[in-house]
């Protein structure tokens, strides 16, 4: 491999550019990270910030290189082409060890600084308890790991081909989750069926339900509002209409809603895939196969899929 | 030079249909020959491009609003997960699998590949598993609807109790295929390996039989553990088994791992010759030697190794202990390290250079800016928190499109377009090529381009009816789909009309370096035949005035008198 | 001219035999990833063993894997008489081979049926016929090899060409014996501790 060296006195037009190329670059990566912000629904848990700085680093960083590498390239387009019937060569450069090493190490280092921050980051969510195998038909609260930390539940989010379940320790049922505000509450994950996931992208978290285990969950809400529960893992005929709401209220109205909701009497609960399935039925079952919806939960309160939600 | 007494026996390849016709028939015939093989192949995938496009379109369609109201949810589940499975078994695979076929015993100066008969019958499997595929549309229940995942349970459920069902003929398709990738990858290694032409050491070997060799490793290596996982999903569905049954003590995640041990390095299977084909076409239309040839080439065995140790990214929130998290997410941002260096040679081997654009040209440039874009929302993905945020988001499904569509797809295009003269012995139009080029880029980025932000507000994956906010992104994401269907047009008229009547091709019509364009266009049955090259310097000697191959101008002056 | 351009690497014919190595190595992840299976399910399922099963008998199994492991060094002693040129020493004991694979599918068969548990019994029987199943097709394709290698030593002029064939098949044969011994420690030594 040769190694070309310029032993000429350094282009001081050329150091010219390239300063202002990096720093307008640097401006540009800045601007993106600052922008990247408002990409994301609003902050409503402890997470939300750290994800978000998190991301905006990597927006900064992944827009310096991709303005940087493109600038690059354009420059070549602009400047670098061949005239038309120009058959000759271009410089025959075949390389530069120095080079090289630097555009190995460098980046090196910068995934491994992302790696080490993400780590920290991880931490401060410390979302996810441990998973338990159970077997099917057993009570999956016994061997359920209970957060020591949380102090509201836990709550069973049960996950059904498509409707979610909440039940509070004091029994109360709900089609909606309510949550206190500023809380660290546990949930006890559980499927009955397939593959679901437990995602708010208002808290920035997300996580999936096997069926055949229990997974402790933890995470604290920290603004009001009605935030969209979504099914993030694909589970069937009507997986997106597998949604439904988190409400995040004042402590007072929280006791309240419970104290309100013991009350009443259980009826079924949302449950968007039996309306569909019905209609389907009726138009004569046309379509690919599916699996009938589980029946609707009994719940105390079946709560109101026409409110809008925030997030 | 000495001479050597040999058996002109092991020079001929066995052709076992002799006299086979020299016409378009041919393409119909068991041949061996794998030129002919290579463009079955081609043909073939570039067939289903356009169904699983077609698959694409009415997926693109319903989601142009909100609600789930062209086709039923059951019917949009399946169109989305024989859209993926088309594009990647029939499309992808088979393409890439052409263009080995094609290209590295041309570059290496063999006359065939090492296992002719294994070849044709590797190329004969993709008819066959595609009538499967496709005649699973008309099952009663319809197609498989798990996605291209199929995880379990939902994979298993079998709503109709049917022991014949579309999950079932899923299964055995890809399972074919999987036995024609490992017939594909066992022929194309041993190739490498044992059949390059004299003088021609690892390191004076072009760089797409580089990254083709590396490719094909990681074949062998994952699939069977991939055809592990699918026999016993098999015996879930058909035979009564709870593998991967919770009901019966089964771990469903366990499933999740034999997939991505496989099919995560799968992106690596497809993504790594198309490095090798940006290799090619930078030097040669930069007119410059590749820029560090040797990191280049080791950067393609860097990626191979760590392609396999990765496959848990994606599985960060499936309940994956926190050590096993960070392990991987280790790894996975190592990985941005190989595939840098490899960016990183190309720029400095455009910088200086005498570009010429041509329609190759374009499409590689094109993938490379992509490239680049879906490296950093790798990178983005590959840290946990981001992906425990956006991971089964419209944000992945942006950023794979962006490394499969965006950057494999155009860099097959400038493959088809670079090695068109070659192999077929015509000129393509630079004029359509270019007008296909401008429709691909710009559709494709309207397509995926805003769809990462329908992804970080929150809009899940593989839904077929969303929330009014997310409407935006998707009309545009439509409009740019329905892009991507025109720029078919240019295409095949480009594709059929210069094969039938485009301008005679010279042996070597855009002055490129390498042992395929020291052969006649298109070249003879059996390549050099018993005449191979002595390569005595690199590759990729764009302007240093060495020749290739020992006795150049006698080769030059052959291929322009056939 | 022609002299100048003689073909080097092409000239080895061993093709084939690379070719196969190269398809064992692969094949053999496939059981790689089925061990990978059992192992995580033996540590981590709530229920192991179906109700009603207390475990596998030993000591068929155990007869049977010494015949199966012999048989291996067997055919290494057939392939050596094929190299010294003693065509009928190679037949005979490439027959006996033959027969100790056969004792051994046999064993299979007459454990398989003593057994009161199915494929169905949870991931302990599923694990169980799957792993001896997969392994046992082997053995019987790898008998079924060695008898068209048999066949083949009776064309005259077979082995003009080398004994790639016969060495082939000793390979598979040594493969599917040395993923007897993973598998029969997985399934039947471990049980015990």
């Amino acid at each position: 491999m040769t190694t070309t060296t310029n032993n000429k006195s350094p282009n001081v037009g050329a150091i010219v550019i390239i300063a202002v190329a990096v720093a307008l670059n640097l401006v540009l990566a800045v601007l993106m990270a600052r922008w990247s912000y408002s990409w994301f629904p609003p902050q409503a848990s402890s997470a939300a910030p750290y994800v978000d700085d998190l991301f905006a680093l990597e927006t900064g960083i992944g827009s310096f290189l991709w303005f940087g590498l493109t600038g690059v390239i354009g420059w070549t387009l602009l400047f670098n082409r061949a005239p038309k019937y120009d058959e000759s060569y271009g410089e025959p450069i075949e390389g530069n060890n120095r080079l090289e090493i630097t555009w190995t190490v460098i980046p090196t280092v910068i995934v491994f600084a992302i790696a080490i921050y993400s780590m920290q980051v991880n931490d401060k969510l410390d979302a996810l308890g441990p998973k338990q195998k159970y077997a099917l038909g057993t009570d999956p609260a016994t061997v359920a790991a209970v957060d020591p930390r949380a102090t509201v539940g836990p709550i069973d989010v049960i996950a059904r081909q498509w409707s979610w379940e909440f039940i509070y320790p004091d029994g109360v049922r709900s089609s909606e989750l309510h949550l206190p505000i500023n809380q660290r509450v546990n949930f006890r994950l559980i499927s009955e069926d397939v593959n679901h996931s437990f995602y708010v992208p208002a808290f920035r978290l997300k996580q999936d339900i096997i069926p055949g285990s229990v997974i402790s969950y933890s995470l604290t809400p920290t603004r009001e509002g009605r935030f969209r529960l979504r099914d993030a893992m694909f589970s069937g005929a009507y997986f997106s209409q597998n949604q439904t709401d988190v409400i995040v209220e004042s402590d007072e109205a929280y006791s309240s809603w419970l104290k309100a909701t013991a009350k009443q009497p259980l009826q079924p609960g949302l449950s968007p895939g039996s309306d569909l399935y019905a209609k389907r039925l009726a138009n004569g079952d046309k379509g690919w196969a599916t699996v009938p919806p589980a029946p609707a939960p009994l719940v105390n309160d079946p709560g109101d899929a026409s409110i809008p939600h925030d997030a | 030079m000495t001479s050597t007494k040999f058996d002109p026996r092991i020079l001929k390849a066995p052709h076992p249909v002799p006299g086979a016709p020299d016409n378009w028939k041919r393409f119909f015939s068991f041949n061996t020959d794998a030129k002919v093989i290579g463009i079955q192949y081609i043909a073939t995938s570039l067939l289903f491009l356009l169904v699983g496009g077609l698959l694409a379109m009415i997926v693109r369609g319903e989601l142009i609003t909100p609600p789930a109201d062209l086709v039923d949810p059951t019917v949009y589940n399946g169109l989305y997960t024989m859209h993926g499975t088309v594009m990647l078994f029939l499309f992808l695979f088979p393409v890439l699998n052409g263009l080995n076929n094609l290209l590295i015993p041309t570059m290496i100066g063999a006359p065939d590949m090492a296992f002719p008969r294994l070849n044709a019958a590797a190329f004969w499997l993709v008819p066959v598993f595609a009538v499967l595929l496709m005649g699973s549309f008309f099952l009663p229940g319809g197609p498989a609807q798990a996605g291209w995942w199929s995880y379990p349970p939902i994979s298993i459920q079998n709503p109709m109790g049917l022991f014949f069902n579309g999950e079932q003929l899923w299964l055995l398709a890809v399972a074919l295929s999987g036995i024609s990738s490992i017939f594909g990858a066992i022929n194309f290694v041993t190739t490498i390996v044992r059949m390059r032409a004299p003088g021609m050491g690892f390191f004076k070997m072009p760089l797409y039989c580089w990254t083709a060799w590396g490719a094909q490793i990681i074949q062998l290596i994952g699939l069977p553990a991939l055809t592990g996982g699918a026999i016993m999903l098999l015996f879930d569905l058909s035979f009564g088994t709870s593998f991967f049954r919770p009901e019966g003590g089964g771990d469903p995640v366990l499933y999740q791992h034999f997939f991505w041990f496989y099919s995560h390095p799968a992106v690596y299977v497809m993504v790594l010759p198309v490095f090798g084909i940006f290799s090619e076409v930078f030097t040669c239309y930069a007119r410059k030697p590749l820029f560090g040839y040797k990191f280049v080439a080791l950067a393609s065995f860097g990626i191979v190794f760590l392609s396999l140790i990765v496959w848990v990214h994606h599985m960060f929130y499936t309940g994956t202990p926190n050590w096993m998290r960070i392990l991987f997410m280790f790894t996975t941002m190592t990985i941005a390290v190989p595939t840098g260096v490899k960016v990183f040679a190309w720029v400095a081997t455009l910088w200086g250079g005498k570009l010429r654009l041509t329609t190759p040209m374009l499409f590689c440039l094109g993938g490379l800016i992509n490239f680049i874009f879906a490296g950093i929302t790798g990178v983005m993905l590959g840290t946990v928190p981001i992906d425990i945020h956006v991971g089964n988001t419209y944000f992945v499904v942006a950023h794979f499109h962006y490394v499969i569509f965006n950057a494999i797809v155009l860099g097959v295009f400038a493959a088809v377009y670079h090695w068109f003269p070659k192999f077929t012995g015509h000129m393509y139009y630079e004029g359509l090529g270019k007008l296909h080029f401008a429709l691909t880029f710009i559709g494709c980025t309207l397509n995926w381009l805003p769809l990462h932000w329908a992804g970080l507000l929150g809009m899940p994956r593989r839904v077929a009816s969303y929330d009014p906010e997310f409407a935006i992104w998707n009309v545009i994401a439509s409009i740019g789909a329905f892009m991507l269907g025109v720029a078919a047009i240019p295409f095949i008229l480009n594709m059929v009309s210069s094969w039938a009547r485009g301008p005679q091709s010279p042996p070597n019509p855009w002055g490129a370096i390498g042992l395929e364009w020291l052969l006649p266009s298109p070249p003879p049955a059996e390549n050099f035949e018993d005449d191979v090259p002595t390569v005595i310097n690199n590759p990729y000697g764009y302007g240093l005035g060495e020749p290739q191959v020992a006795d150049e101008e006698y080769y030059i002056r052959r291929a322009q008198e056939a | 001219m022609q002299l100048n351009h003689t073909p080097g690497h092409i000239k080895h014919s061993g093709h084939n035999l690379t070719g196969f190595v190269i398809f064992l190595c692969s094949e053999s992840i496939i059981f790689l990833a089925f061990f990978a299976g059992f192992t995580l399910f033996k540590l981590t399922s709530p229920e192991w063993l179906p109700p009603g099963v207390e475990g596998l008998e030993v000591r068929m199994p155990l007869i049977n894997t010494v015949v199966l492991v012999s048989s291996s060094f067997v055919a290494y002693f057939a392939e050596r008489y094929l190299h010294k040129g003693n065509l009928w020493g190679f037949r005979i004991v490439w027959f006996i081979t033959m027969l100790m694979g056969a004792y051994f599918v046999y064993g299979q068969y007459v454990e398989w049926s003593s057994l009161e548990f199915g494929l169905g019994s949870g991931v302990f029987g599923g694990t169980f016929y799957l792993l001896t199943g997969f392994h046992g097709l082997h053995v019987i394709t790898g008998i079924g090899l060695m008898g068209l290698m048999l066949y083949h030593s009776f064309r005259p002029g077979n082995y003009e060409k080398g004994d790639m064939g016969v060495t082939a098949v000793s390979l598979f044969w040594h493969f599917v014996d040395v993923i007897w011994i993973i598998l029969f420690v997985l399934i039947y030594v471990w049980q015990r501790y």
